[in-house]
């Protein structure tokens, strides 16, 4: 490896210099993602931040992002770049574009994003940009999720590269006739949001360059690209070189019950650099579970990031000695016109895909399955406000992450998309907000799958829904099989989702599925299960597996059963004498 | 300096006195209200730390030749920041404690909201919470947002939970119930039954301490308030006892996170308030020390032996933050914005099983102490590396009240760092005199370059013992071009609490459309908040007329999650000036935002109101002293060899004595400053020059021009 020039393009490259801007153009997307939570309304924006802000060059090549949820975040980019291609010379000072095209590199037609041009002294010099999950985007359903769908105009309103303002002056024509095809009238309110965060972004950017000038900004920040690139490659390096390969199942496609499809990837890795093949993934669905190419390709780049420090910067040097191949008309980038608004949750399985193929090759550094997303979605009115709203029940859908060597998988963490970054609603605002009353939010016994380090717990809650005209709908995997265990460790508790109407009736939706006419006062109930166990769980510390039953995460008769763990049910004290019978007869 | 005796002159002179308790040393400034000043600093005593606090009074009775209670009784004001509360969440070390809460949401508080604040790292885990679940009980009752009751409180469940109390000996409780802001009834009938079951147990209220919506905001704050609660309350009252009868007739303050002072009584109830209280005596300090030099900016850094602190100041207001964390715990009440990381004198160098080299954060602190103490401790700690390194002389460390042995200190280092990576015991102590700076470089830079500020643009306040010995190399890797390092900057937080004013914090939710706003209403809470804010002022011995209310109101418009907290004056308050008070939302949330949705005429709506009751205090003046000129040899000590970081090389270099260097003197680098409690190392790359408050300013040499004028001005 050659060592990096210390001049650019005639710059004599400042290294203090060079990490104050990768660390100033972190804190810049970081500001812009505080603004835009504090700002928009919906609660899937402000309170779970299903969102993600980034600054990017002229080019369109990452300089930074707060990836609040990672699935969004690497779209933003190959957007960036299409729509400078796309509007060639014809980008100026006060543009502010929409995007949301799943066939011009959008992940997901909910994912709207706002780019917004950023010069200095009449030359272009990069770009701010957010992407958030919008509470409607038209199309046939409320909300988005339309299982129903079989071509992308049923989903939702597509927006190839527009502007909405131009030159700084609001385009009202464009303006109204997107929102005219959207349902609820926060989308505006949010997008107006996500106007602002980047004009936050434009600001900072600008202040940052005027203070050291274009030519060091410019000459620092390709400086910065080839040394993370550098340790993006060290990070390769030290994964044995192999082809290694994995699947997952993908199970049920909204259209027909019982159906399966299979993820396959095959990764190669060699010295410093790392391919991730799909081409033996099956053909794309016929419905709306089909993934697009930059879904897929977050999907990969999310979940190999957790497999690498943690601690590298994330920008165009990163994702450069990683290649990504997912054929056209695969399951994971399906072809025009198909439907896709399920793509982002292919995640998980395109996870467990890498995680299996990659296991033996890092023991060490995957983790067990982590529990799939099975959400849910509430439209209606509010009586109390006389206004429509839209609740994504993510209260109910994070469960527990997968244990990994040395340490027990994370509660309540939620999808692999997000990585931890979904939070829960605050459950007062929540209330304040939505005509929902939570019965009950707790961690779920039992749910966490069992080994030397456990997966983390998954969660039950009950909300009961208070809307008048409610349609519900439900999306998300993990009711089949389970989060998986990993050499020795058993897989963790079940998705599952309940309607309890008024009337006594139970209805247990599948797991992709529209409910229209839900009375007020039916009770949702949610089981949102726990991560795959790590090693075997006879080899985890009696102590722990103690503390676990004291606090009524696990039952004494699993503690038994999965642990080898004999605990008196009166005065909670392990019987050493049988436990080591039990633990050295097995 | 001479105080003269204070038992044998005719006039009676008043004190006034701040203490900073740290991990390893108490510190202690005393000023007489003529304004001369002495600084001193003994070993903290952890097992009961008023012991040193009282070790620390004994020896200012001694200098002053007088009997303890004699020197006392002319000591108006104490002044208190303490650790006491920090540590015990630091270290789990807080009382037991039970959280009674609404059935079906008890892991709400372990939960935290779901969030893992590293997203790609698989080994991080969440941290332990301070009630664990099996002492978090569920009590069946409901309260719907705006207030109304939908299940009555449950009894029984109280008294199952009471009962439960009793068998697993808690020592305090917290209570939490949904919607309580809106509505307190459920939340007092509990604690009626609590308190006439258990009346010792330490009781928090969330409904009372912070009755704000929110709920896992007020449920961490809560069970926060509590876990520290009884710790704080024995820890003050015995020394209340302890200094009265010494005694003490004078008025006790203790130092809160916000940085204002509170009455002990006060504190004791609030305890959470002074989560982060000894810190925050700092960034009140670093405006003093450099708005005499016109500085409207600063940084401020405070090393001491167990921990490091970094503040920013903007405008000359430390930032505040009502959405602070200690230790990944939500803390919701307001504090000063400050960063701590462990890094200080007793940071232990190691090895990680990656063969690389680690300083901290596990410290020796007080006891066993560093090596070269000679108290047992035989692992290197920084203080090791700066022995070796020559920065510190062993026979002058605390004005000599602490040999510091040589040969422990290099046999640490030997053992445990220098054999370990092959290097030979300088080369083994000069990498952990660079580590350690580099970690506290990135303290620094996460209260600057992470908030988007460049810490070039800011000049640095050094404080703490050990701080002045590493500033130029903290400044140097950042590239700062002024170092400040003030005359008492090894107790620069003591300094700082006898500059802070009293100060209480109030909240009230209040939820409306700004149109349908009810002055009266909005008046009202306010008259009810400062009524109580009064009241503390005035068992704190505050006269009217030194009170200051800030007011503030939480706005968002209408859908929004996030309010932006306004400021508004008692004019636009009482006259109801809508307008102003729209206009001044509008501006501030473009300017966070980005946009303001005015000319949309977006209705806005108010959340919370919430007030600041300050009180006055008489600060403690400074004495300045005369130009004395630039030749510095009248506090010429001596030569000494000490290692040179960035020249990795040893050199003969002056030794100057601290108290005895006058305004004006000039000091190039490398040379040596010693005072009795710290020693300042100035490199090659800087060059010192005395103020007029005898504080040391560093500058980098080729800045002499622009700043020699500004600093003796």
């Amino acid at each position: 490896m050659k060592t990096q020039a210390e001049e650019i393009n005639g710059v004599k490259i400042d290294k203090i210099l060079v990490s104050v801007f990768q660390r100033r153009f972190k804190s810049i997307t970081q500001e812009m993602s505080i603004a835009l939570a504090r700002t928009t309304r919906s609660p899937i924006l402000c309170e779970a931040k299903d969102f993600v802000t980034g600054l990017y060059d002229a080019r369109g090549k990452m300089l930074e992002q707060t990836e609040n949820l990672p699935i969004l975040s690497f779209s933003l980019g190959p957007v960036c770049e299409y729509i400078v291609r796309y509007f060639g010379d014809e980008i100026y000072p006060g543009d502010v574009i929409f995007h949301n095209d799943v066939f011009s590199m959008g992940n997901q037609n909910n994912d709207v994003a706002v780019y917004k041009p950023i010069f200095y002294r009449d030359r272009l010099i990069g770009w701010a940009a957010c992407k958030g999950h919008q509470a409607d985007i038209g199309g046939a359903v409320a909300g988005g999720y339309n299982p129903n769908a079989t071509e992308v105009w049923q989903e939702a309103l597509r927006i190839p590269p527009v502007k909405v303002y131009e030159k700084g002056k609001l385009r009202k024509d464009v303006w109204d006739l997107i929102f005219a095809n959207i349902r609820f009238d926060i989308v505006q309110e949010d997008m107006k949001a996500q106007i602002g965060s980047c004009t936050v972004g434009e600001r900072r950017l600008l202040e940052l360059v005027e203070r050291y000038g274009r030519e060091v900004f410019e000459a620092h920040k390709d400086y910065l690209f080839n040394s993370t690139e550098k340790m993006m490659r060290a990070e390769i390096k030290s994964i044995p070189n192999g082809v290694y390969r994995g699947e997952a199942t993908v199970y049920y496609d909204g259209r027909t019950p019982g159906s399966t499809y299979k993820i396959r990837v095959q990764i190669t890795v060699e010295d410093e650099e790392i391919i991730f093949d799909f081409s033996e993934t099956d053909p794309q669905t016929a419905g709306f579970v089909n993934g697009t190419y930059t879904s897929s390709a977050s999907a990969v780049l999310l979940t190999f990031l957790q497999m690498v420090n943690p601690d590298i910067p994330h920008n165009d040097g990163m994702v450069r000695p990683v290649k990504i191949v997912i054929p056209e008309g695969t399951l994971l980038n399906a072809r025009y016109p198909a439907a896709t608004t399920f793509g982002n949750h292919l995640c998980p399985p395109t996870a467990d895909a890498i995680i299996r193929a990659l296991a033996p090759a890092i023991p060490g550094r995957v983790t067990a399955g982590w529990n799939q997303l099975l959400c849910g979605l509430v439209t209606g009115n509010d009586r109390r406000k006389n206004s429509p709203y839209v609740d994504i029940l993510f209260l109910g859908m994070k469960g527990g992450s997968g244990g990994t060597y040395g340490f027990d998988g994370y509660d309540h963490i939620g999808m692999i998309d997000a990585s931890g970054g979904v939070l829960d609603q605050d459950y007062e605002m929540y209330e304040q907000q939505t005509p929902h009353l939570l019965l009950k939010h707790e961690y779920l016994a039992d749910s966490a799958g069992a080994g030397t380090w456990r997966g983390g717990l998954g969660v039950e809650t009950e909300i009961k829904l208070d809307g008048e005209k409610m349609t519900c709908v439900t999306f998300g995997d993990g009711d089949v099989e389970p989060a998986f265990g990993l050499f020795g460790g058993k897989a963790g508790a079940l998705n599952r989702i309940e309607l309890r109407y008024p009337d006594g009736r139970v209805h247990v939706p599948l797991s992709k599925e529209v409910i229209n006419n839900v009375p007020p006062g039916t009770v949702w109930r949610q089981i949102a299960g726990g991560g795959g166990g790590y090693g075997d769980p006879f080899r985890r510390p009696v102590e722990k597996v103690l503390k676990d039953v004291k606090n009524g995460v696990l039952s004494i008769a699993a503690a038994r059963e999965d642990y080898g763990v004999v605990i008196d049910p009166e005065t909670l004290e392990v019987d050493r004498e049988a436990t080591r019978a039990l633990r050295e007869g097995r | 300096m001479n105080f003269g005796n204070c038992c044998e002159r005719g006039t009676k002179v008043a004190y006034k006195i701040g203490i900073d308790v740290g991990g390893t040393f108490t510190d202690l400034l005393l000023v007489s209200e003529d304004g001369q000043s002495r600084i001193y600093k003994v070993l903290s005593t952890p097992d009961d730390p008023s012991e040193g606090l009282l070790n620390g009074l004994q020896e200012m009775a001694q200098d002053l030749g007088c009997s303890l209670t004699q020197f006392l009784q002319e000591v108006k004001i104490i002044v208190h920041g303490t650790t006491v509360t920090t540590n015990a969440v630091l270290t789990y070390k807080g009382a037991k404690t039970a959280l009674l809460t609404t059935k079906g949401l008890r892991d709400a508080l372990e939960m935290r909201r779901g969030i893992r604040e590293e997203q790609y790292n698989n080994r991080y885990t969440n941290v332990e919470p301070l009630v664990p679940r099996h002492l978090r009980f569920p009590v069946e009752e409901r309260v719907d947002y705006k207030g109304g009751i939908l299940t009555p409180l449950k009894r029984e469940d109280v008294h199952e939970a009471i009962k439960a109390a009793k068998r697993n000996e808690i020592e305090a409780i917290a209570v939490c119930f949904m919607n309580s802001f809106a509505n307190k009834s459920h939340e007092e009938a509990a604690a009626q039954l609590i308190k006439s079951e258990l009346p010792g147990v330490y009781l928090t209220i969330s409904s009372y301490l912070l009755p704000s919506i929110r709920f896992y905001d007020r449920i961490s704050t809560t069970v926060l308030n509590s876990y520290v609660g009884p710790i704080l309350r024995r820890y003050l009252y015995s020394l209340m006892n302890k200094l009265a009868e010494a005694g003490f007739t004078g008025v006790l303050l203790i130092m809160q996170s916000n940085g204002g002072v509170v009455a002990p009584a006060i504190a004791a109830e609030r305890a959470s308030a002074t989560l982060l209280s000894g810190p925050a005596g700092g960034p009140v300090a670093g405006v003093y020390y450099t708005s005499l030099h016109g500085f409207e900016h600063c940084l401020t850094v405070d090393m001491g032996g167990t921990s490091f602190d970094a503040a920013l100041i903007k405008n000359k207001s430390p930032l505040v933050t009502s959405e602070g964390e200690i230790n990944r715990l939500r803390i919701a009440l307001p504090m000063l914005d400050i960063v701590t990381i462990g890094a200080g004198g007793g940071s232990i160098g190691w090895i990680d099983e990656g063969g690389l080299l680690r300083m901290g954060p596990q410290s020796a602190g007080a006891k066993p102490g560093p090596a070269c103490y000679d108290r047992g401790g035989e692992l290197p700690t920084c203080t090791d590396a700066d022995l070796v390194l020559g920065y510190l002389d062993p026979d002058y460390f605390a004005g000599g009240k602490i040999r510091l042995n040589y040969d422990r200190a290099v046999k640490a280092i030997q053992e445990h760092v220098a054999a370990k990576l092959r290097l030979d015991v300088v080369e083994a102590a000069a990498g952990m005199y660079n580590l350690i700076n580099v970690n506290m470089a990135n303290g620094v830079r996460e209260v600057t370059v992470k908030r988007g500020e460049d810490p070039r643009d800011f000049p640095l306040v050094v404080a703490g013992g050990a701080g002045p010995n590493h500033a130029c190399m903290i400044a140097l890797e950042l590239e700062i071009p002024v170092v400040v390092i003030p005359r008492e900057s090894s107790i620069f937080c003591a300094a700082g609490m006898l500059m802070s004013d009293l100060k209480h914090d109030f909240v009230r939710t209040y939820h409306t459309v700004l149109d349908q706003l009810d002055k009266e209403r909005l008046r009202n809470l306010f008259a009810e908040m400062a009524r109580e804010g009064l009241g503390m002022l005035k068992t704190e011995h505050i006269p009217e007329n030194m009170v200051r209310y800030s007011y503030y109101l939480d706005m968002r418009y209408v859908k929004q999650y996030h309010e932006v907290n306004v400021e508004i004056s008692a004019e636009e308050l009482f006259a109801g000036d809508l307008d102003s008070i729209l206009a001044k939302f509008h501006h501030k949330h473009n300017t966070l935002y980005g946009y303001s949705l005015e000319k949309e005429g977006t209705p806005v709506e108010l959340i919370n109101v919430r007030l600041s009751c300050t009180g006055l205090t008489e600060k403690p003046k400074f004495l300045t002293y005369e130009y004395a000129g630039p030749d510095p040899s009248g506090a010429y000590k001596r030569h000494r060899q000490i290692y040179l970081p960035a020249q990795k090389t040893f050199r003969e270099v002056p030794v100057f004595d601290g108290d005895r260097l006058r305004c004006g003197n000039f000091i190039a680098g490398p040379a040596i400053i010693e005072q009795i409690n710290t020693t300042t190392l100035i490199t090659p790359e800087y060059t010192c020059l005395v103020d007029r408050y005898n504080s040391f300013v560093l500058f980098l040499n080729e800045k002499r021009d622009e700043y020699v004028g500004r600093i003796l001005l």
